[in-house]
C-alpha cells in the first residue's frame, strides 16, 4: 500500500531515545518520507546553550563546568524539525505577525497559522468569543483570506524565519482540502500542513469529517496524494471514541496527529436569555478541556505509531510535562497566548531547565512515560480498553 | 507608538458611581505614547478561571506623571478582581491598542457624545482638544442622575450637558436628541456608548449635510478626493467617529474573535481596524447576512 511506505518494522533508536522508550517497544519515527534512515548527523538540532533562553537560574550555571549541550528539537519526519515542542496553536497567533515585538516567534517551535480555506471566508456573525470557566468559547466560522492571499502575503515573511509555520487548512469537502494542500505544495516559507477536519462536510450531509473514520482517513490520504508536505491531523475530541479515527489517519499516511480541536458548547446570554454567540455553537478551549485532551493523548498514543502533537488547556510547564508523559512528542499552546504572549516562549526555557535538572540531553525521556508498558511491538495495551467507564 | 507589555503599579483605586471605578496606574511607557481612542488589554490575576484578558480604553493618560487611569463597571468576577487591588498592586497591561481618534487639524468644535460607561471611551480625547486649543462640548447620557459622571473629572473647559432617561437631571430622554442642537456648531463629533445609541446616532448624523444646507458650503471635507475605506485620511474626514465595543480574545487581530460587520462587506475587527471607526464604515442596520449579500451587490 502506497501510503504506508514510511512504516517502520525495525525501529532504529535515535542515539537521543531514552531506555523508557525501548523498553515501551514503540516504533520510533526513523526513516523520513525518502525512505532514507533518520540519523542525529542528518538533522540540525538546534542546541540550546546554557544561559541562551535568559531563563532564571540558568545564568549562574555557565561559572560551574558547562552542563551537556541540550537537544530540545523534535523530528515529525518528511524533514520537518522543530527546534522545541513548544508549537502555538492554530487561531490564537494568527499568522505569526499579530503580536509584534512582544513575542519573539524564531524562539518557538512552530507556529500553526490561522484556518486557511480554498476561498476567502468572512466567517460567524458576532459575538464570536466568550469565557466561560476555566476556558472560552469561539465561534470564529473560519475567517481567512483564502490560501492564496496566504501564499501571496503571508508566506515570504515565513521564509526569512527560523521557526516552522504550518498552514492549518480546512474545507467543505475532500476536493477543497485537496486542492489547497496541492497550491501549499512546494511554496517556500510553508513547512508543513495541518487538517483541521473539525469541519462539516458538505458532501456526506454535513456530517463532520473528524468524527467519521472512514471520511477522516479519506480526506487525510487524498490529500496525501496531492502533496509531499508534512501532513499532521487535527483530531476532534467530539467523538465516542477517538482511537478507530486516530488508526484510520494514521493508515491513510499522516505524518503526525495533533490531539485535540475543541469541545462543542454554548453559551447563553443570562440577561436576554438567549444563546451568546452569534452562531449558538462554538468550540470550548483552556484549561477546562485539559483533562478530556490528556484522555484523547493517552488514548491515541497507545493505538498509533505516529507521533502526537498534544493541545489542549496548557497554561504551565507541568501541563507539557503531563502531555509528554501520555505520548505526546510536542504540545502547542493555544487559549493561555490570549492572557500570556510570553508563554510559549518562557515554556521553552522552563522545559530546558527541567530537562537540566533532571539531568537530561533530551525531552524524549519525558515521552510516554505515563502510558502502559506494551509487552510486544505494535501490541494493543489492554489498559487503554478497561480504563474507559 | 509599538504595543508593549509593561508591568504598572495601582497607585489609586476609587468607586466613583455605583459599581463604576476608576484607577489610576503608574505606567510611564503607556502614558507618553498613548493617544485618545486607543484601548490597554490587561491581564486578571485570577488565572484559575479566567483566561481572558480584559480591554479598557485609556480615560486619560498623562506623559509628565506617567499615569494613566482606566474607568470600568464591575460585570464579573474579571471586573470584580480589580476593585480588590490595592495601592502598590502591580498588573500586567498591553498597550496601547487600536487606532485612535482622529482629529482634523481644521476642527475646532469637538462635539464628544457619551453613553454611560462610554464616558470612559471619549473622555481622554477632551484632554488631548483641550491641549490642542479647540473647544469641546461634552453630551452625556444616562439611566438617571445618580448614574451621571461627575463633572469635578473633567476639565473646567469642557461644556457639559447631560440627558437622563428618566428626567432627573438634565434633558429627559436620550443623548441623541442633544445632538442636532450642536451639529451646525460641531466641526467633528465623537462617539462611545451602548451599540443601540451608537446605531442611532448614525441615523441622526446622516441627515446632517442636507440640514445643514448652505452652511457646509466651502466647508466640505475632503473636496472630491475619496480615501481608501478605514484609512487614516478618511477618517479624519468623517464628522462622526464611534468608539466600538465587542468581546474580545486576543486583542492584537490574531484570534479574529472581535469583529463588527463593515459596509465593505468584510468584518472589521475592534482591537485592530478599531476600536475607532468612522460611523460610514460600520454596517449598522441588517443581519450578517444582509450586509453581505448587500456588499456583494
Amino acid at each position: 500500500m502506497k501510503s504506508r511506505k514510511r512504516v517502520v518494522t525495525s525501529p532504529v533508536v535515535r542515539s537521543t531515545i531514552t531506555p523508557k522508550r525501548q523498553r515501551a517497544g514503540w516504533p520510533l519515527r526513523a526513516t523520513n518520507s525518502r525512505g532514507s534512515v533518520s540519523t542525529p548527523g542528518t538533522r540540525s538540532p538546534v542546541r540550546i546553550e546554557p544561559g541562551r533562553g535568559g531563563a532564571p537560574g540558568t545564568a549562574g550555571a555557565t561559572t560551574e563546568a558547562p552542563p551537556a549541550p541540550l537537544d530540545l528539537s523534535v523530528d515529525i519526519g518528511r524533514g520537518l524539525v522543530f527546534a522545541n515542542p513548544i508549537l502555538v496553536a492554530s487561531g490564537t497567533f494568527g499568522y505569526g505577525i499579530e503580536y509584534g515585538d512582544v513575542v519573539d516567534v524564531n524562539r518557538i517551535g512552530a507556529i500553526c497559522c490561522k484556518g486557511t480555506t480554498l476561498k476567502p471566508r468572512v466567517g460567524n456573525p458576532p459575538p464570536r468569543v466568550t469565557e466561560t470557566p476555566g476556558g472560552m468559547l469561539n465561534s470564529i466560522g473560519l475567517q481567512n483570506p483564502g490560501v492564496n492571499a496566504v501564499i501571496e502575503k503571508y508566506a515570504p515573511l515565513w521564509q526569512a524565519w527560523q521557526t516552522k509555520v504550518i498552514v492549518n487548512v480546512a474545507g467543505e469537502s475532500v476536493v477543497d482540502y485537496v486542492e489547497v494542500a496541492r497550491r501549499l505544495d512546494g511554496v517556500p516559507g510553508v513547512a508543513g500542513i495541518e487538517l483541521n477536519i473539525s469541519c462539516p462536510n458538505v458532501g456526506k450531509g454535513g456530517l463532520q469529517f473528524a468524527i467519521d473514520a472512514s471520511a477522516a482517513g479519506g480526506v487525510t490520504a487524498a490529500v496525501r496524494r496531492v502533496t509531499d508536505l508534512p501532513l499532521l491531523v487535527k483530531l476532534s475530541p467530539n467523538v465516542a471514541d477517538v482511537r478507530p479515527i486516530a488508526k484510520a489517519i494514521e493508515d491513510a499516511g499522516a505524518d503526525a496527529l495533533t490531539a485535540v480541536n475543541t469541545l462543542s458548547g454554548i453559551a447563553v446570554d443570562p440577561g436576554r436569555r438567549r444563546p451568546l454567540l452569534g452562531n449558538v455553537f462554538g468550540g470550548l478551549s483552556g484549561p477546562a478541556i485539559k483533562p478530556v485532551a490528556l484522555r484523547i493523548v493517552y488514548e491515541t498514543a497507545q493505538v498509533v505509531s505516529i507521533p502526537i502533537v498534544a493541545i489542549g488547556g496548557i497554561t504551565e510547564l507541568r501541563d507539557v510535562l503531563e502531555y509528554l508523559a501520555v505520548g505526546a512528542v510536542a504540545a502547542q499552546v493555544g487559549t493561555a497566548i490570549f492572557a500570556d504572549p510570553t508563554l510559549p516562549v518562557r515554556l521553552v526555557d522552563e522545559l530546558a531547565d527541567e530537562c537540566r535538572r533532571l539531568g537530561l540531553t533530551s525531552h524524549q525521556a519525558l515521552i510516554g512515560t505515563a502510558l502502559p508498558a506494551r509487552r510486544g511491538s505494535g501490541a494493543a495495551s489492554a489498559k487503554g480498553v478497561e480504563y474507559r467507564p | 507608538m509599538t504595543m508593549r507589555l509593561v508591568s504598572a503599579e495601582l497607585v489609586d483605586s476609587r468607586e466613583i458611581l455605583p459599581d463604576q471605578w476608576l484607577q489610576s496606574f503608574h505606567a510611564p511607557e503607556l502614558a507618553s505614547g498613548a493617544r485618545a481612542g486607543q484601548f490597554v488589554h490587561v491581564r486578571t490575576g485570577d488565572l484559575s478561571g479566567l483566561v481572558l484578558r480584559r480591554p479598557f480604553s485609556f480615560n486619560t493618560a498623562d506623559p509628565v506623571t506617567g499615569m494613566i487611569t482606566i474607568h470600568f463597571r464591575t460585570v464579573g468576577r474579571g471586573t470584580e478582581w480589580f476593585t480588590r487591588l490595592r495601592p502598590g498592586d502591580r498588573i500586567d497591561v498591553l498597550g496601547p491598542l487600536g487606532r485612535p481618534f482622529e482629529v482634523d487639524p481644521r476642527s475646532r468644535h469637538l462635539l464628544l457624545v457619551a453613553g454611560g460607561l462610554g464616558i470612559a471611551g471619549v473622555r481622554m480625547l477632551a484632554d488631548e482638544a483641550l491641549r490642542d486649543g479647540r473647544q469641546v462640548v461634552l453630551l452625556f447620557g444616562a439611566a438617571s442622575a445618580r448614574e451621571v459622571y461627575p463633572s469635578s473629572l473633567l476639565p473646567d473647559e469642557v461644556e457639559y450637558v447631560v440627558a437622563t432617561d428618566d428626567g432627573s437631571l438634565g434633558h429627559r430622554g436620550y443623548v441623541t436628541d442633544l445632538v442636532p442642537q450642536y451639529e451646525a456648531w460641531a466641526d467633528q463629533a465623537f462617539a462611545c456608548g451602548p451599540h443601540p445609541m451608537l446605531a442611532a446616532l448614525s441615523r441622526v448624523v446622516a441627515g446632517r449635510r442636507e440640514r445643514m444646507g448652505v452652511a457646509t458650503l466651502g466647508r466640505k471635507r475632503g473636496g472630491g478626493r475619496s480615501d481608501a475605506f478605514g484609512s487614516t485620511a478618511a477618517r479624519r474626514k468623517a464628522f462622526l467617529q464611534v468608539s466600538m465595543e465587542q468581546n474580545m480574545g486576543c486583542a492584537v487581530g490574531a484570534c479574529l474573535g472581535c469583529v463588527v460587520m463593515g459596509t465593505n462587506g468584510q468584518p472589521q475587527r475592534v482591537c485592530r481596524e478599531g476600536p475607532v471607526f468612522g460611523v460610514d464604515e460600520v454596517a449598522w442596520e441588517g443581519t450578517w447576512s444582509q450586509v453581505l449579500a448587500e456588499a456583494a451587490t
